[in-house]
């Protein structure tokens, strides 16, 4: 086995992931928080530097830029160089990366209680917090992300590129435009409704263009490395590929459908929203092709498990996508709960359960050691599970109960009705009706929060205690080495 | 150890000849693909709207032009005057900009010198006469050219004989004589000036019909605009501090002294702000604040949205691109955990409202989960009040501008939509009584 011989410089994984898999549960815990302090128990705390407003962007920050886009990194910085048969290009590149990624984004991202949120969603990360240049750093981080990845892909010895790379590659391009254009160009373009169509475009790519290629690189890399079989179909995940460059950057506008956004703009946002069905089920049905045949490996294996109900999921959030861009779906569906539930399926079920599967195929073999307890993967698979359901559904139902409550208003034919209906039905009581539902997402979200606790305890002992001799350990480690 | 594609054999390749080559035929492609790709999208959907869409970037109407660039930056607003919540409004005149009336009512005579007279709107007139050139109103003088404490002491003689002709038993009524104002119009001879005028602070005056502007040439170029803006009968700014309760106060005293210059009003000791620095700084709050994660600000082209937004009678209009163009950053939003804001200026005009809202939100409106916002509210501002809780310092000032920005400057108020005007006749589209041509 050629690999073997090849060491690998893993350390920048380890700097990447170790910090990511603690700041997912911290961002896990501001959402806990805000679930409960916001939403059930309203300003039970209260104050300027607490307030709903300046803690949600930390909980987005948070588990998008320092958990999910580092926890992707740090996995780029896993398979690339194995994709590749080489060492990674610059491993110095890497810790300078990794150091003024880390120093911005922690810094940025702590600071928006303070008051530097930039303003514009997604994009919250300041240019400057007093002295340090958080917006400059953290671009320049990635860039030397870019740099190394596509060295590395260069010099590579594997002639031959496996679609993971090419997922990569795409997303080191993307990214760098999508995260310029969101945190730069919004300026650049006249005051008004030009900006609020960067922005929306930003927002769109952050997911189609950032998270989406990351995590599909991954789920493509890993599913067939932990299931020990060949990806069924190169070509199906090619077309997917191509789809995805085609489709995602042209449908930002479809966030502000009935909005003061250009009509035939809304449309053409429309019509690519529903060709993102291709990419889709050219993803789901290559990732449950490949499993065919190999299902006991899903009983046998959380991270496998974690895959392929992240695929699932991925299936559902996608068919929920273009659906919302529907002008008659959105005008139900949107600005409700039902866009928070929307989010939180792809970025947490979806590319969290993606990155969370390659965390555990990686963690074994950067450390060289079995993973600590397979019975606490099973649990955090399980809890996941058990609490994503009423998280998630909570969030649709209530939204989607709520649009229809707001829709009443537009019961009638005259003015007067509709007026009346209003009067009948207050804004204010559309968010009584929501209590129950934010119950449910609350108790789902604290189900997910224990369950992440369970992982970053395993993940914890994994990496320091010394693995117990027992059989089955030492069966996994053979396997490891192996 | 295999790797992923095990169904992809994988040629080892030691040659390496630099970069591009090693990148291959493929790959190179890809790169080039995507770049175009993307560059397609960007070009069409961010470069070419603003082009092909004129809303997105010319004005609304000249009123929300002349709000924004002409009267935002020269009225003056503090609230630092007294410590309590009285504010106190300044309007930044300048000679050959700001256009002024000059008009008499049933409480206000003006005298002036006759080479001043021309510049007085007479009660009954019909056309409106504006001017440019610096003028003030102030309380009647003696000057060595001309008397103006005799000339106003004859005028109050007239009307006071007037009103006993109109009302003759006025004694056995037991009505009292009307308290005419009287002032006298001068010209400060100086570029620019301080002046207090009737406002309520959210919409200005407007004319654009019957008026005229006494200038001899255009002085500039927004008094040609289809109807303007203008400042009705400013008094000559003057203030003195006073003592209230222990307290050192001040405010408006037309025996107090002058303003000398912009450095002086904006000083912290009066503490004013321009309007168009506090919808900025309002801005600002409402972005660090995070209002905008469950505010929208944007009335959609739906029933249920223009109904939300309506006022008792009319459905507001929806939202047009360019009712944003005077924002550095926009905020439409993608959740409404609070009501919509686009049209908050007219739904909720009260600032005495938005100070209990804002103090605590959840005993204002009942049933709410807005956090209290205590940090728009100084509990001691000057540190010499020992009570008087809450008190609204200049964030609380700031946001509240900036929401009053929203909805009340799309058209001129004398065409406003919650008169029943709108420009897009809504109300007709929602009852189906009329299609917009597409």
């Amino acid at each position: 086995m050629e690999q073997t011989k090849i060491q690998f410089e893993d350390r920048p994984v380890k700097l990447m992931l170790y910090p990511a898999i603690l700041f997912m549960i911290m961002g896990m815990f501001v959402g806990v928080f805000m679930a409960f302090n916001t939403f059930l128990f309203p300003d039970y705390f209260s104050g300027e530097y607490i307030h709903f407003g300046r803690v949600r962007p930390v909980h987005v920050g948070t588990v998008t830029l320092l958990w999910l886009l580092s926890a992707d990194i740090g996995l780029l910085y896993y398979f690339v160089p194995r994709l590749c048969g080489v060492p990674i290009w610059s491993p110095k590149i890497a810790y300078v990366s990794i150091a003024l990624w880390w120093f911005s984004l922690v810094i940025g991202i702590g600071s928006y209680p303070w008051g530097t949120n930039f303003g514009w969603e997604y994009a919250e990360l300041p240019d400057w917090v007093t002295l340090v240049p958080v917006k400059y750093l953290t671009t320049i981080a990635w860039i030397l992300v870019v740099i190394n990845m596509f060295m590395t892909i260069a010099t590579r010895k594997y002639e031959k590129m496996y679609v993971s790379l090419w997922y990569t590659m795409g997303t080191l391009i993307w990214t760098s435009f999508t995260f310029i254009t969101g945190s730069y160009g919004v300026n650049w373009v006249p005051e008004g409704i030009s900006r609020v169509n960067v922005s929306f475009f930003y927002i769109h790519n952050l997911v189609g263009l950032v998270f989406t290629p990351m995590g599909l690189a991954t789920a493509y890399y890993f599913l067939p490395k932990l299931a020990n079989t060949p990806i069924y179909s190169h070509r199906l995940s090619m077309v997917g590929f191509w789809a995805i460059a085609f489709v995602y950057s042209w449908i930002g506008a479809h966030h502000i459908m009935h909005g003061p956004m250009s009509q035939w703009l809304q449309t053409t946002a429309v019509v690519f929203s529903m060709w993102l069905f291709i990419p889709v089920w050219t993803v789901v049905y290559n990732l449950f092709a490949t499993l065919k045949g190999h299902w006991a490996a899903y009983v046998q294996s959380a991270p496998i498990r974690f895959l392929m109900m992240g695929n699932i999921f991925y299936l559902l959030t996608c068919i929920q996508g273009p659906l919302m861009a529907l002008r008659n779906v959105n005008e139900i569906t949107s600005k409700t709960d039902w866009v928070i539930g929307h989010s939180h399926i792809s970025l947490f079920a979806t590319f969290t359960f993606f990155a969370i599967a390659g965390i555990y195929q990686a963690i074994p073999v950067i450390t060289k050691k079995p993973l600590w307890s397979n019975r606490l993967a099973d649990w955090h698979f399980n809890l996941n599970l058990i609490g994503s359901v009423p998280f998630l559904l909570a969030l649709w139902l209530g939204g989607f109960w709520q649009g229809m409550l707001w829709a009443t208003w537009a019961n009638g034919t005259s003015f007067a009705e509709f007026h009346n209906n209003l009067a009948l039905l207050p804004f204010l009581d559309t968010i009584a009706d929501m209590h129950y539902f934010w119950l449910f997402r609350g108790i789902g979200g604290i189900i997910i929060l224990i369950a992440n606790t369970i992982f970053v305890v395993n993940i914890f002992n994994t990496i320091v205690l010394k693995p117990a001799k027992t059989e089955v350990n030492q069966l996994q480690e053979e396997k490891v080495i192996i | 150890m295999t790797t992923p594609s095990t169904n992809e054999p994988k040629k080892d390749n030691h040659s390496h000849h630099g970069f591009v080559h090693n990148l291959d035929k493929s790959a190179i492609f890809t790169v080039l693909g995507i770049i175009i790709l993307f560059s397609g999208s960007i070009f069409v959907t961010l470069l070419a709207p603003r082009y092909i869409d004129p809303t997105w970037t010319t004005p609304s109407s000249s009123y929300q032009v002349q709000m924004y660039e002409v009267v935002d930056p020269n009225l003056y607003i503090s609230s630092a005057s007294t410590g309590s919540s009285t504010l106190q409004f300044v309007y930044h005149l300048k000679h050959n900009y700001t256009l002024l009336l000059f008009h008499e009512g049933d409480d206000l005579r003006i005298v002036a010198p006759p080479t001043l007279q021309e510049y007085i709107t007479k009660m009954n007139e019909p056309v409106l006469k504006l001017t440019s050139r610096l003028l003030l109103l102030r309380v009647p003088q003696r000057s060595k050219d001309f008397d103006a404490i005799a000339a106003a002491d004859k005028i109050k003689e007239a009307v006071h004989k007037d009103w006993e002709k109109e009302h003759p038993k006025w004694k056995e009524e037991e009505l009292t004589p009307p308290n005419t104002e009287i002032l006298e119009l001068f010209s400060p001879e100086t570029s620019e000036a301080f002046a207090l005028a009737p406002t309520d602070g959210m919409i200005e005056n407007w004319v654009e019909h019957d008026y005229t502007i006494l200038d001899k040439t255009q002085q500039h170029p927004y008094h040609t605009s289809h109807g303007v803006v203008y400042v009705n009968n400013p008094h000559e700014y003057r203030f003195a501090h006073f003592t209230f309760n222990d307290v050192d106060e001040w405010g408006y005293d037309p025996a107090g002294e002058t303003i000398k210059n912009i450095q002086e009003l904006k000083s912290h000791a009066l503490g004013f702000h321009s309007r168009a620095e506090l919808i900025s700084y309002g801005e600002h709050i409402y972005a660090i604040e995070g209002c905008w994660y469950c505010h929208t600000d944007q009335t959609r082209t739906l029933v249920q949205d223009v109904v939300l937004n309506g006022s008792d009678n009319y459905p507001a209009p929806p939202s047009s691109a360019n009712e944003y163009i005077y924002q550095k950053i926009t905020f439409p939003g993608t959740r409404r955990i609070g009501p919509d804001i686009s049209r908050v200026g007219i739904k909720r005009p009260s600032r005495d409202w938005h100070k209990g809202h804002f103090w605590s939100p959840k005993t204002a409106s009942e049933g709410s989960i807005m956090p209290a916002f205590k940090q728009f509210f100084d509990n001691d501002p000057r540190g010499t009040s020992k009570y008087a809780p809450g008190i609204p310092n200049h964030k609380f000032e700031a946001i509240f501008q900036y929401l009053m920005t929203k909805g009340t400057r799309i058209t001129a108020p004398t065409q406003a939509w919650w008169l029943g005007k709108d420009p897009v006749r809504t109300k007709e589209i929602i009852e189906g009584r009329y299609s917009p041509p597409k």
